[in-house]
């Protein structure tokens, strides 16, 4: 099989994370076809079926601007219609074999799932193949498509998180390609058309614009016969490049949205920083001491445990790959609303004047690098960490480092995290509530 | 059904599998999943439940209590699942929050959720690391530290929780005004979360007694899944809980819901966006042959876009944005049979009412052809085997059939699926999809302005910041 690989590089790489723990990482071999394609396999047998991941390298950040949501209804209208199928007929073959097929787009890429039992594979793979690479969007149902959106969106209106975290991105992208819904807007939506998304189709949906991460019941056969072949038939051809540019970001301000709730639900944050920047991973450190998933974070022991103001209160950086934010999130019944904002203010006030403990550094890094080998634990979180980290550019080394990027970061990095992306001068609040009855107290 | 409530919201797994656990069924058939089960009852009444599993360096700790809101009283709604935030608080050798920060410097999560029937307690880490929610696990059984300096806070930060799954979100208020119909005498009438007004007058005293209660070794599971040897952890086990006294199995029996003597409807008024209906039948459960043919009715109707309702009233006619059907197949009570759709803008929640009454009528007029009910069947069996990817979900497949009957009943999933036939889902649909045996619950939005941004200079703008 090797002799027909051609320009492929391979690696296989197993690698022991823990010296005490003999853990071993899933194996992963990775091809580059002679289209482009990126292929990664990470054979695991003890289930019969396997899970496919498609990552296309485009985004909501490549919606032309008066097209917001281009990039996410195209994903969602591949499975309309392909190359003599309605698309009833793709959901009735999928369906009978009791496959799952997903598409959608988030900001920087798009992704196609598909899970089939093995013994389904030679039949459901092709069929994606085709949404894939000869979707034919018919009208009608791409009109249908958008009018769901439309519907999508209104209802959304009924999650004020969602509001609040639309409003945040909106202010702090500044008109810029990531600074709107990765659906789109009512207004941009009602304005696409199936010309578009065939459009869109064709400038970015290439072999080497794509990455495809194939896990679990898969071997070398079903690669040669099935998948491989397929994959290679499929053209190369020029991909834009991305030319977005992502405009500084909107100054320090409060953007208060009136919603008849019983909560306040309080973003509050400012520019982060991409995937690639150096500092992410003393910035993944900070974050967990500050506000990270962690039932023991700062904002969780005051804001929480101490005060309780809320049930939820959590604090992230979102790195994506061209530019990024640091959120701190939280919902809290209205009359204590300024109460926890100031609350939350006085915590980053905190984290910005002193060191962190030791004992808290030490904690952190146990975690991270702890729990390392859950990001594992399932076919599905394995095909997502190897799609990122391909489409991140990490390296496959990358397991194998995480461990000393983590354990490298000091209690001074963490400080110096903390006054360069907490700075409350530039923090935009966003607050959803119930105007009048926060503001009464 | 909303029927599950976490602890702590940083993760949805939990909620995204409550969705899915009606497709939560059961093996593939050719490798039964309690073959390689394992268990074992102390002799303080603990059942200990282990399964092996060496796909990866990791295992799920997990202890079931048998306790849910289907035993809370009236006017102490939602008490089993205060226990649950205050599990967190300490005993007399561990600190408020030690348990989870102990786990998380063991690069671990631990979390919990509460539901009708059952409030279960979880650890997944790293193999190497199971002695630590060995310990952790049985000292919380052993006895637990309840102060009224922690739980004072904790009571807030579940009104908070109560706000944010329940009091703001539309359709959840419809499923819980919904229930409250369905349900007159079983408790299921009541939400896992509790009323708000019970909340409020929750003390430490009803915490002590119902933990006396029900957190007791004999109304307990442990189940741990993973790369594990059994003579190695059982000892382990059986070590540290076996010394936790037994004291008596609370009694589980419950009302149960008289029969339904005519259909019932509710309106609830609430600021939304868009219509909602539900319909929600009472059935039966696991343990009767006809919960395994509403299983496949629900798929007919449901599961996957070439299902009926999301063919017919999504995609075709538009009728609605989303729809949806949930059999309630692993509940201790019989439980409800549901179906729903969101209406999209324009169109009226009477004309997605007709037209979920339409495929009702349907199933009980024309038999199913031979192909539509194998797609039905394939897909339940499919989703069955992914099921068994993670080892969290092997664990809670497990318990769930043990609070609810017994975890060997996860071998009847799949034969019972596949001995369905078109003649068993006409008889299961004229039985129980009737209006007789129905409540719907119809989400009537008050219109209100679209949010908006305040614009700059208008009276209640702030600079917080800046």
């Amino acid at each position: 099989m090797r002799r027909l690989l051609l320009s492929a590089c391979l690696v296989v790489c197993s690698i022991a994370i823990f010296s005490g723990s003999a853990f071993s990482l899933p194996p992963i071999q990775r091809f580059v076809l002679d289209n482009g394609l990126v292929l990664l396999i990470s054979e695991e047998h003890s289930l019969p079926f396997i899970t496919f991941q498609f990552i296309v390298k485009t985004g909501s950040k490549d919606d032309p601007p008066g097209q917001e949501g281009l990039a996410s209804l195209s994903a969602s209208s591949l499975p309309l219609g392909c190359a003599g199928r309605t698309t009833q007929q793709i959901h009735e073959e999928l369906d009978f074999m009791g496959a799952a097929i997903s598409s959608g787009a988030n900001e920087d890429y798009t992704a196609i799932s598909l899970r089939a039992l093995r013994k389904n594979v030679d039949r459901a793979f092709p069929i994606v193949m085709d949404i894939l690479t000869v979707p034919t969007f018919p009208v009608q149902e791409v009109k249908k498509e958008i009018s769901r959106t439309l519907g999508a969106i209104q209802s959304s209106e009924d999650q004020p998180g969602v509001v609040a975290e639309k409003a945040f991105e909106k202010a702090l992208y500044n008109g810029g390609p990531y600074g709107h819904p990765t659906e789109g807007t009512r207004e941009s939506v009602a304005k696409l058309n199936r010309e578009m998304v065939s459009a869109f189709h064709r400038t970015y949906y290439h072999p080497n614009n794509t990455i495809v991460v194939v896990v679990g019941d898969v071997d070398d056969g079903l690669l040669k016969k099935e998948i491989r072949p397929m994959l290679e038939k499929w053209q190369r051809k020029a991909v834009p490049q991305w030319k977005g540019r992502t405009p500084s970001p909107g100054k320090g301000r409060t953007v208060k949205i009136d919603k008849p709730v019983t909560q306040s639900n309080i973003v509050i944050g400012s520019t982060g920083m991409s995937r690639d920047n150096p500092d992410y991973y003393a910035a993944q450190v900070m974050n967990y001491i500050f506000g990270g998933g962690s039932l023991s974070s700062r904002l969780m022991e005051d804001i929480r445990n101490k005060r309780g103001l809320a049930y939820s209160v959590s604090s992230y950086f979102q790195a994506q790959k061209n530019s990024g934010s640091f959120e701190v999130l939280l919902q809290t019944k209205t009359a204590s609303t300024n109460e926890s904002i100031a609350a939350v203010m006085e915590d980053v006030g905190v984290i910005r004047a002193e060191l962190v403990s030791q004992a808290e550094i030490e904690d952190a890094k146990k975690y991270l690098v702890g729990s390392f080998p859950q990001r594992f634990s399932s076919q599905s979180k394995i095909t997502s960490f190897f799609g990122q980290v391909e489409y991140y550019g990490l390296g496959l080394e990358y397991p194998k480092e995480y461990p000393s990027l983590i354990n490298s970061v000091t209690r001074e990095d963490v400080l110096r995290i903390a006054r360069t992306y907490l700075n409350p001068d530039c923090f935009i609040t966003v607050v959803v509530s119930d105007l009048e009855a926060a503001q009464g107290k | 059904m909303g029927r599950v409530s976490k602890r702590a919201s940083f993760s949805c797994i939990l909620l995204i599998l409550a969705g899915a656990f009606c497709l939560l069924a059961p093996v593939h058939a050719s490798a039964a999943l309690s073959d390689r089960v394992s268990e074992t009852t102390l002799s303080n009444g603990l059942k200990v439940i282990l399964l092996e599993n060496h796909k990866a360096p990791l295992v799920t700790f997990q202890v079931w209590y048998k306790v849910g809101s289907r035993n809370e009283a009236w006017g102490k709604t939602g008490l089993s699942h205060m226990l649950e935030h205050m599990m967190f608080k300490g005993t007399k050798n561990v600190g408020p929050g030690e348990f989870s920060r102990t786990i998380e410097q063991n690069g671990g999560d631990d979390n919990a959720f509460t539901s009708n029937d059952f409030t279960a307690y979880f650890e997944n880490l790293s193999a190497d690391r199971v002695t630590i929610p060995i310990s952790l696990e049985s000292d919380r059984m052993g006895g637990l530290f309840l102060r009224e300096e922690e739980f004072k806070p904790e009571r807030s930060v579940v009104m908070e929780e109560r706000r944010l799954r329940t009091d703001d979100n539309p359709g959840a208020v419809l499923m819980e005004q919904t229930n409250a119909a369905a349900f007159q005498v079983q408790p299921y009438h009541w939400p896992v979360i509790g009323w708000m007004q019970d909340i409020t007058r929750f003390t430490i005293e009803d915490l002590r007694e119902y933990y006396h209660s029900y957190y007791r070794p004999a109304n307990a599971v442990v189940v741990v899944v993973g790369d594990f040897k059994k003579e190695m952890v059982l000892p382990l086990i059986e070590r540290a809980f076996g010394a936790i006294p037994g004291g008596n199995a609370p009694d589980q029996q419950r009302n149960m819901e008289e029969p339904q003597l005519g259909e019932r409807r509710i309106v609830v008024k609430k600021e939304a966006q868009l219509a909602s209906v539900v319909k929600a039948y009472h059935v039966p459960n696991v343990k009767e042959r006809d919960g395994y043919v509403l299983e496949v009715i629900e798929a007919l109707l449901s599961a996957g876009e070439s299902s009926r309702l999301n063919r017919l009233l999504v995609r075709e006619k538009q009728l609605a944005l989303a729809v949806g059907a949930d059999n309630e197949l692993l509940s201790r009570d019989p439980n409800l049979f549901t179906i729903s759709a969101e209406v999209m803008p324009g169109k009226t929640s009477d004309d997605v009412e007709k037209a979920l009454v339409g495929e009702i009528e349907r199933l009980q007029r024309e038999l199913v052809s031979a192909r539509e009910l194998e797609k039905a069947k394939n897909q339940l069996e499919s989703e069955f085997v992914y099921s068994q990817d993670s080892l969290f979900y092997q664990g809670m497949i497990l318990a769930t059939y043990e609070v609810v009957s017994t975890w060997k009943d996860v071998d009847k999933y799949v034969p019972g699926i596949r001995s369905v036939s078109a003649e068993d889902v006409r008889l299961t649909a004229r039985k129980y999809l009737v209006p007789a045996n129905c409540t719907t619950g119809v989400l009537v939005p008050i219109p209100s302005a679209n949010p908006k941004p305040i614009q700059p200079g208008s009276p209640s703008r702030e600079n917080i910041v800046r």
